[in-house]
């Protein structure tokens, strides 16, 4: 009895002491590799070995599409260079993080421990990426937000934790201030109503501009939401209805926006009514789940420039169809297409290749060519990150869509830009 | 209701088929089954991963175990017959679930089958007809599916000692390469000389030659394992008992040991990964007393989850909703307390209800506190949708309990705890009176048993687990959102208690691995994370309802049921 | 008075803890819907015609919730069993009818002869829910027959899951549309009041449908055969009577109410989606419940109560006690409903007594 309860003890006592001792935070510290120097670290890759990128998105729940879509347009950013980056080729490590944050937090975890990982592109989702960001950067892995929008993740006062983190996805707080400006300024409505479904994004989003709206002197009638699996939109919309709004702004995703742009029409009350959305609908879903209701509809994104879609855009939509047997799912592809773009520019900046065929990459010189992005030709514009990371290029524009066949789906036809 | 009677996979019916209409039957499943694997994107996604690097893909590993899944069970099923029937039995079969994927390749090629399943891709068609042309490619999978139905039949047929060599060699090989990520971030970490790890790993996976020797050694060792196993029987025998016992400590010493150790060997990320298969071990503590003791099925287990987190997040964050600025050892029992509390809140209107019922009411309950907690309703209390952040980490004797591989100690304290904890109940007066009520609840009452006390002492103790699950959750993430308390956490625990064995604490153990560890490791399919919970919850019904580790009353009444006579 | 006062202490004397809360609950309850109520009616927010509206979108969504609630009526009553996958299998039959109604209006024959398309697509939509269901019943449901537990409803869970997955897996995550029928739009006009056309039709097919399968289970063979198993299995089959035959009908009939259901709300709705079968068949199982379960008029009528209750209860209640954006809990009120009815009137509106008071 008593031998068996002091190696019990003894053993637990010699393990938590070898814990204890063992107990360090991984870090990344100041080192050498071969020509480079660097306060955070130097990632090294032999001649012939790959160049190992991270990924996380959102991949399996009800958000599944949107981080598919983004995860395909990484995934062709990469094709298109033949998967080639600085002479070696390109390793994607896939994570799911579910959208939520101890989903960011354990992806985030498994890809920092990966040595030698370079940059991850992601997260999707504000939440995940308040918890995995600081921990990649913590490893000295700077990451890249393709669709996180909240504005506390660029603010001046995020945490130095935060410094490794820049987004090409915008702000929240831009497109709903501008969107309730415009509303306000040049559609010339006074009262209005939000509609949001419960995520972190569209219920941002329609405060700000309930805020934005009610600030420059409109009137907000009311505040509504639902569950984004609801399909039944015509009580809450008989609801809104009893109060007049001239406009009603829904920043939700295509589910939810399909069923309300239809059903509004049916709505007595509602027919003079105008209906704006955000770019979660700027897809060929919309159009197909919307019907002929969509003719009329109007949603605020971000304005993709003339050249920049006319070199790139349909070429992109032609190479996922051909690849993935759909057309772009969600709304937010480019920004993760850019995101690759943004990091392939830096990592071929900050790289150093010897005379043997190794590569050397320092961490910080990285990060910092990461914030020198300046006149980026991206999917979605000029790219220029900020000093606190916002990368996400956002010049505020109104399209509206003009047909109700889902094959007329070309952005700049149908949808076409209504403003500016 | 009886629970005995269902947690057993002990069937008395065997009913003899034809062989001939064996063989077609299944191989008309295995075909529909491999169409379905292939046009769902499993077989091409899989196909991504590399076990052993440019041989065996994890995807064709998928598609190629259906056909010797199928000439095993023929071989089981036919056991009466000649070997030379079985076989040409299992060649039928296999032909013809390669002739099923053969008609998938071609209507692939000749029609407009991508409209309708998005998943029958040109990547599809490459990887079904592995680069040949049609006509070639017929001929490999008919006749490479024949084969694979036929090495499962003779695999099942072979004597048992070589049966289980083979088995144990093809599982050690699978599995190193399916753990080849965590192996790798063990290899890098440890200073051992990268020469090793460069042998058994190239980037992709497993080397050939490494795949044969890991084979090898494995069957090797498995193909003397009844000699060795006998010899140390012997040792012990002349030892006497004290050495045996002394054994068996020292392996238990050493296993307690390596669980220790292992987050601090295995890096950060597998610290997370053991974060939360203790998270969820003791949820399913909790859920294994409400199900598996008490025959209370509860669907809205989550809730309590909740409650436990948004309790430590409101009283001890940095933030705007912060009701109180506690330390979290304070904070945690705290939490405890108020899901207890609210256990008891939500078994007082469902005491009367039963069985299926009760499932649906407490799915419905746990909804109800998801909307409630998700609506603008609630929002200046708990911060809505926004959630609430800055929630501290705790500090233990002046140490911040910082990263996964120090909270990991803390969440495994906890099981013990509660493991303990669960342990003395279940032996317990209270123990035995949830296991009547579960037998017969009108036997109970008519045995003087307080009905609503136990019910409700259920509820309370499950729900004050899951409660401490919480707290531990929200100071590990450091933020609380109320997306992350979906009815699939609910699901999650149901299923791991059931795959490890309905009130059976070493099965919730084994249950959390395998539901938790085990995807965690395997993250890249997260879509597929929810069929694969549906497929395991089916299966283990249909063909194992006792669970992996059953508890020592199932154990013995599967013994009772078992004997002749 | 005296009399009176002595008798309410003697209750109140005898009430126990859990009578208490009931009572308790009870007040709750109606104190709380009164006070919604009256706020409402007080801020007079919509006029007499928008609360006609409230009624009528009820009654279209309460006539899906109706046929899918026939479906878990049945075999419950037959099986004491709930089917989980119920609102799963509606699911897969508007989605794999979606596959027939794009090529016919493509080729036209939707605007050229609306009843044969249409006949087309909800005969494709009630074949494979009805194939569906019984492949449910073989794989989940048939290997414990001879036990009362729970291991089928897990079963049962488990294959709602690979059911919705299946069918994102297959057809892909995207929203799918059917196609628009010009036949089915307009408005009726009743008593001076425009009705929807597509809400009156659904309507009435719900009912339809409801008095088909009263019939049969009333007047037929068959339908004779399922009361028999409901009362009591084993004396059934001593009478003689294919137990595995009836239940496979049972399965059947339920998921050919299911593919009707499905093609209803995606002519509705308009949209199809792998995951919108989950909470419908929650909703439709608490409005089996209300009505009481086992009995057909009684999901009827569950189903159209829950879903005016639905539509008209934010409007009415919530936004009288001052709930922000009450349609966000429009969900919680079929549990909310669900929970009531299970604490104090399990049998539901129109079921017998089947759990006694304890």
């Amino acid at each position: 009895m008593q031998t068996k309860g002091r190696s019990i003890v003894a053993a637990i006592a010699g393990a938590v002491g070898f814990a204890a001792a063992a107990m360090h935070i991984e870090s990344s510290v100041a080192e050498t590799r071969g020509p480079v120097t660097d306060p955070v670290g130097v990632v090294e890759i032999d001649k012939g070995e790959p160049l190992q990128i991270g990924v996380y998105q959102v991949l399996s729940g009800p958000d599944t599409a949107n981080g598919v879509d983004q995860k395909r347009a990484i995934e062709i950013a990469f094709a298109e260079r033949d998967n080639i980056l600085v002479g070696h080729p390109v390793l994607l490590h896939i994570e799911d993080s579910q959208c939520t944050p101890e989903g960011g937090q354990t992806a985030a975890t498994k890809l920092a421990a990966i040595s030698d990982l370079v940059i991850v592109l992601g997260p999707s989702c504000s939440s995940e990426a308040t918890a995995g960001a600081p921990i990649l950067w913590n490893a000295g892995i700077p990451s890249i937000g393709t669709s996180t929008s909240a504005p506390r993740l660029t603010a001046p006062e995020r945490g130095l934790e935060f410094a490794g983190f820049l987004r090409t996805s915008y702000n929240d707080n831009d497109v709903g201030s501008s969107a309730a400006d415009w509303a306000y300024n040049v559609l010339g409505v006074r009262r209005a109503t939000t509609i949001h479904d419960g995520s972190v994004y569209t219920e941002q989003l329609a405060n700000v501009f309930a805020e934005q709206f009610t600030a420059l002197g409109g009137t907000i009638t009311s505040r509504e939401a639902v569950s984004p699996t609801d399909s039944d939109m015509r009580p809450v919309l008989t609801r809104i209805a009893a109060d007049a709004p001239e406009l009603i702004f829904y920043p939700v995703f295509v589910n939810a926006a399909g069923h309300i742009t239809r059903q509004a029409k049916e709505i007595d009350g509602l027919e003079e009514t105008q209906l704006l959305g955000s770019d979660a609908v700027f897809t060929r879903e919309m159009i197909v789940a919307a019907g002929r209701a969509v003719v009329g509809f109007s949603f605020v994104a971000n304005a993709l420039e003339p050249d920049a879609l006319g070199e790139g855009y349909p070429a992109f939509v032609e190479r996922y169809k051909q690849t993935y047997g759909e057309a772009p799912i969600q709304g937010s592809h480019h920004q993760a297409y850019d995101a690759a773009s943004i990091a392939i520019a830096a990592i071929e900046k900050a790289a150093v290749t010897n005379d043997e065929g190794d590569t050397y990459i320092g961490r910080q010189a990285l990060l910092d060519a990461l914030y020198a992005t300046r006149d980026h030709k991206g999917l979605t514009g000029i790219l220029s990150c900020t000093e606190h990371g916002d990368c996400g290029h956002f010049n505020f524009a109104v399209y509206e869509f003009t047909n109700s066949d889902p094959e007329s789906f070309s952005p700049g036809v149908n949808p076409k830009k209504v403003y500016p | 209701m009886s629970f005995e009677i269902v947690t057993t996979s002990f069937r008395a019916k065997v009913r003899r088929r034809s062989l001939p209409g064996l063989a077609l039957a299944c191989g008309a499943i295995t075909a529909i089954s491999a169409c379905y694997v292939c046009l769902m994107g499993l077989a091409v996604m899989f196909n991504d991963r590399w076990i052993v690097s440019g041989v065996l893909s994890l995807g064709q590993l998928l598609v190629g175990m259906l056909p010797l899944a199928c000439g095993c069970y023929l071989a089981v099923r036919a056991s009466g017959r000649s070997a030379r029937q079985i076989l040409f039995a299992a060649a039928v079969a296999g032909t013809l679930a390669g002739g099923g994927l053969v008609a998938l390749l071609l209507l692939g090629e000749t029609t407009a089958l991508r409209t309708i399943f998005v998943n029958a891709s040109p990547a599809l068609r490459k990887f079904l007809s592995f680069g040949l042309g049609p006509g070639l490619a017929s001929l490999v999978l008919c006749s490479g599916a024949a084969l694979l139905a036929l090495s499962g039949a003779a695999l099942c047929l072979a004597r048992k000692r070589l049966r289980s060599a083979l088995v144990a060699g093809f599982g050690t090989c699978l599995s190193v390469g399916l753990l080849q990520d965590l192996l790798r971030i063990f290899l890098d970490g440890e200073g051992l000389p990268k020469a090793l790890r460069e042998h058994l790993f190239d980037w992709q996976g497993l080397t050939w030659f490494a795949a044969i020797e890991f084979f090898a050694a494995a069957f090797l060792l498995r193909w003397i394992w009844p000699q060795l196993s006998q010899r140390l029987d012997t040792v012990a025998a002349r030892r006497g008992s004290g050495f045996r016992r002394a054994l068996r400590w020292g392996l238990i010493v050493a296993s307690i040991a390596f669980v220790l150790l292992l987050p601090v060997l295995g890096g950060a990320f597998l610290g997370q990964v053991m974060m939360l298969v203790a998270l969820f071990i003791l949820m399913g503590l909790g859920l294994n007393i409400e199900v598996g003791l008490a025959g209370l099925l509860d669907l809205g287990f989550v809730a309590f989850f909740a409650i436990g987190a948004y309790v430590v997040a409101l009283t001890t964050a940095n933030s705007e909703f912060a009701v109180a600025a506690l330390p979290f050892w304070l904070a945690l029992p705290l939490a405890a307390i108020v899901a207890a509390a609210a256990g008891l809140l939500f078994g007082l209107p469902v005491l009367r209800v039963r069985g299926d019922y009760l499932a649906v009411a407490t799915l419905g309950l746990g909804e109800i506190v998801r909307l409630l907690v998700i609506s603008d309703t609630l929002k200046p209390l708990i911060g809505g949708a926004q959630g609430i952040l800055g929630v501290p980490k705790p500090t233990l004797a002046g140490m911040t309990l910082a990263s996964p591989s120090h909270l990991v100690y803390l969440s495994l304290a906890a099981c013990l705890l509660v493991a303990y904890c669960a342990w003395r109940l279940q032996g317990s007066r209270i123990g035995r009176a949830w296991i009547a009520l579960r037998e017969d609840e009108d036997a109970a009452q008519a045995l003087g048993l307080n009905l609503v006390g136990i019910k409700l002492l259920a509820y309370g103790l499950g729900a004050a687990f899951a409660g401490i699950a919480g707290g531990i959750f929200a100071t590990m993430v450091g933020s609380v959102f109320p997306h992350s308390f979906q009815l699939i956490i609910s699901i999650n625990v149901l299923a791991l208690i059931i795959l490890g064995g309905l009130g059976s604490i070493p099965g919730v153990i084994v249950g959390a691995l395998a539901l938790v560890g085990m995807p965690e490791l395997l993250r890249e399919f997260g879509e597929f994370r929810f069929l694969f919970y549906g497929l395991v919850l089916v299966i283990m019904m249909r063909f194992r309802a006792e669970g992996l580790w059953p508890s020592r009353a199932s154990r013995r009444s599967s013994a009772i049921l078992e004997e002749p006579g | 008075m005296t009399e009176v006062l002595q008798a309410t202490k003697s209750a109140l004397l005898r009430l126990s803890p859990v009578g208490a809360t009931l009572w308790i609950i009870r007040i709750g309850i109606i104190a709380l819907l009164l006070w919604g109520v009256v706020g409402s009616i007080i801020a007079n927010r919509y006029s007499a015609a928008q609360w006609g509206d409230f009624v009528v979108f009820g009654l279209a969504i309460g006539s899906i919730y109706a046929l899918v609630a026939l479906g878990y009526t049945m075999v419950y009553g037959v099986l004491r069993l709930i089917n989980f996958c119920h609102g799963d299998i509606f699911m897969f039959g508007a989605f794999s009818a979606y596959f027939a109604a794009a090529p016919l209006a493509r080729a036209g024959t939707l605007e050229e002869d609306p009843v044969l398309g249409l006949a087309a697509i909800f005969a494709v939509a009630m074949g494979i829910s009805a194939g569906l269901a019984l492949l449910v019943e073989r794989v989940a449901y048939r290997p414990f027959r001879h036990v009362q537990s729970l291991a089928p409803l897990i079963c049962a869970i488990g294959a709602s899951f690979v059911i919705q997955q299946s069918a994102r897996g297959l057809f892909g995550s995207t929203v799918k549309a059917y196609p628009e029928i010009s036949w089915l739009q307009g408005d009726f006009s009743v008593l001076s009041w425009a009705v929807p056309k597509l809400q009156a039709i659904v309507f009435l097919a719900a009912v339809t449908v409801m008095l088909l399968l009263y019939l049969v289970v009333m007047r037929s063979k068959l339908g004779r055969a399922m009361r028999a198993l409901a009362e009591d299995r084993d004396a059934a089959a001593l009478m003689g009577i294919d137990i595995d035959r009836v239940i496979v009908f049972t399965f059947l009939l339920g998921g050919l109410t299911a593919g009707v259901a499905g093609v209803l709300y995606a002519l509705i709705f308009t949209q199809v989606h792998f995951f919108m079968g989950f909470v419908p068949g929650i909703k439709a199982f608490c409005a089996a419940v209300l009505g009481g379960i086992g009995n057909i008029p009684g999901a009827m009528l569950g189903g159209l109560f829950l879903g005016t209750v639905e539509s008209l209860g934010p409007a009415l209640v919530l936004e009288g006690l001052n709930i922000p954006a009450p349609y966000q809990l429009r969900d919680a009120i079929a549990f909310v409903l669900l929970v009531l009815v299970l604490i104090f009137r399990p049998s539901g509106f129109l079921g017998e007594r089947i759990q006694r008071r304890a």
